[in-house]
């Protein structure tokens, strides 16, 4: 146990997002590791588990919690923007997520416990980089996109593009998560969130299927999958999604589901449950997905 | 550092390292020891305060972060003499049994009952995932609140009518028959 590190951090606040740029460019310059601090929900953990520091690498603490431009939620025609510090709870009351993107509401309500919805953010979700992320997941099946900003300007990651490993991406360190942006589906659009853990509150995911799908005339034409805990990084799933999108509805059956679950992840034997578990339950999640659509 | 809050009401300021966990300036500093340390990673929430009225796990947040910020602890609910609604069901209910994780159930019922008056057994169950109890089997504690909802209903309906507040004893007997 090592929160005893955390009295000897230095912790830091700056003005708004422009002073945040130039403070991270500056620690970067130097050096100087630091973390941006949202809701704590897994960088307080890890303090509490690792092992003690030496005092010449403990990280400057930069609070961005409270800072007005990572955080709200905006609704501009089909674009919802989602500040990257924006709680999960604040995602659960938003009258735009509940009437436009109601999966991310039944994300929210699994992540955790209310105490953790109550803290943890999308912005933290990513930057942490876990491949059980749920918040991840779902915006994976919106092909979100990722707002990022550093000295150097802003730009716009999409997130097919920003994960390249086990908790490592294409992001640079100096560039901070500003907020989420998703093209809404539209209003008839199909979405599915199933998470299966040890139990139903608190639970870190064993598998969690987040997915979306427009379908006209027996045709999908719009499809987003995300999965957790079954790859080094939050599966794509590219060829269930191909297959998803180049056949009609009723040609789908279960073996043909199977058939490209398979060849898109081999998930791995952890602590939390083993391979063969996760592909079975991987494959079943993706069939009840097909069958919400109108698959055979 | 310099930190200013509002805890249980009262306007506070101590100058404390800002990287403290907000549960150890409770208990350590403020010896406000009613929150108690289970787990210290979130997973138990026997650490749950109000941050400006929503549950959190107090072992996951640093001090420097409830600078300007509201905080209510269980001492905040209620008093030895007056005690909250909720704090009443729990004693007359057996909501409570060894009693850790009693002060943390506590708190997060009092933000659930604070947004929805009358919430549903699956929406109690909910708002208390995140609180372990390894006495009681649930049971008890969702019906304790479940009665501490129906008195404040009571008291808030006499307050309305009589313009001040219900008599601060009882639970059941205040249920609407």
């Amino acid at each position: 146990m090592t929160i005893a590190d955390l009295s000897s951090m230095l912790f830091d606040r700056v003005r708004d997002l422009s002073a945040l740029c130039t403070r991270v460019g500056e620690l970067s310059d130097e050096g100087i590791p630091f973390v941006l601090l949202a809701g704590g929900t897994d960088w307080m953990v890890e303090q509490e588990m690792r092992e003690p520091l030496a005092s010449d690498v403990f990280p400057t603490v930069i609070d961005v919690s409270q800072m007005g431009e990572l955080r709200g939620i905006r609704l501009d025609g089909d674009i919802l923007r989602i500040g990257a510090a924006t709680r999960y709870l604040e995602m659960r009351r938003h009258p735009a997520v509940l009437e436009r993107a109601p999966l991310l509401e039944r994300m929210a309500r699994d992540v955790g416990a209310i105490q953790i919805q109550a803290r943890g953010t999308l912005g933290g979700n990513i930057a942490t980089g876990s491949p059980a992320a749920d918040g991840v997941a779902a915006l994976a099946a919106f092909d979100a996109l990722v707002v990022v900003k550093s000295r150097r300007g802003e730009r716009h990651i999409p997130l097919s593009e920003l994960q390249t490993g086990y908790k490592t991406s294409t992001r640079a360190p100096d560039e901070i998560i500003v907020a989420i942006e998703i093209y809404l589906p539209s209003r008839n659009a199909t979405w599915f969130w199933r998470k299966v853990g040890t139990r139903k509150a608190q639970a870190i995911s064993k598998v969690a299927l987040a997915a979306i799908a427009e379908v006209q005339g027996g045709q999908v034409v719009r499809c987003g999958l995300g999965m957790a805990s079954v790859a080094p990084v939050t599966a794509l799933l590219p060829r269930t999604r191909e297959l998803f999108l180049s056949t009609r509805l009723d040609a789908i059956d279960d073996f043909m589901i199977d058939k490209c679950v398979e060849s898109d992840i081999q998930p791995i034997t952890d602590v939390r449950s083993t391979g063969p578990y996760r592909l079975h339950v991987a494959k079943a999640v993706v069939r009840e997905f097909a069958r919400s659509l109108g698959a055979a | 550092m310099l930190i200013r809050f509002r805890l249980n009401g009262e306007t506070r300021e101590i100058d404390v390292a800002p990287m403290r966990r907000l549960l150890d300036v409770l208990r350590l500093d403020l010896r406000l020891t009613g929150t108690k340390e289970g787990c210290g990673e979130g997973e138990c929430g026997s650490c749950t305060v109000l941050l400006d009225g929503d549950a959190v796990n107090a072992c996951m947040v640093v001090i420097g972060q409830c600078d300007g910020r509201e905080i209510t602890s269980v001492e905040g609910l209620g008093s030895e003499k007056h005690l909250a609604p909720i704090q009443r069901a729990f004693v007359t209910d057996g909501g409570a049994q060894c009693g850790i994780c009693t002060p943390g159930v506590l708190v997060a019922a009092e933000s659930l009952l604070r947004r929805n008056a009358a919430p549903s057994d699956e929406q109690i169950r909910e708002a208390l995932a995140g609180n372990l109890c390894r006495c009681t089997g649930y049971e008890r504690i969702v019906e304790s609140v479940r009665v501490a909802a129906v008195e404040r209903a009571t008291l808030a309906r006499s307050k309305t009518s009589n313009g001040s507040p219900a008599s601060q004893r009882g639970t059941k007997s205040g249920a609407p028959q």
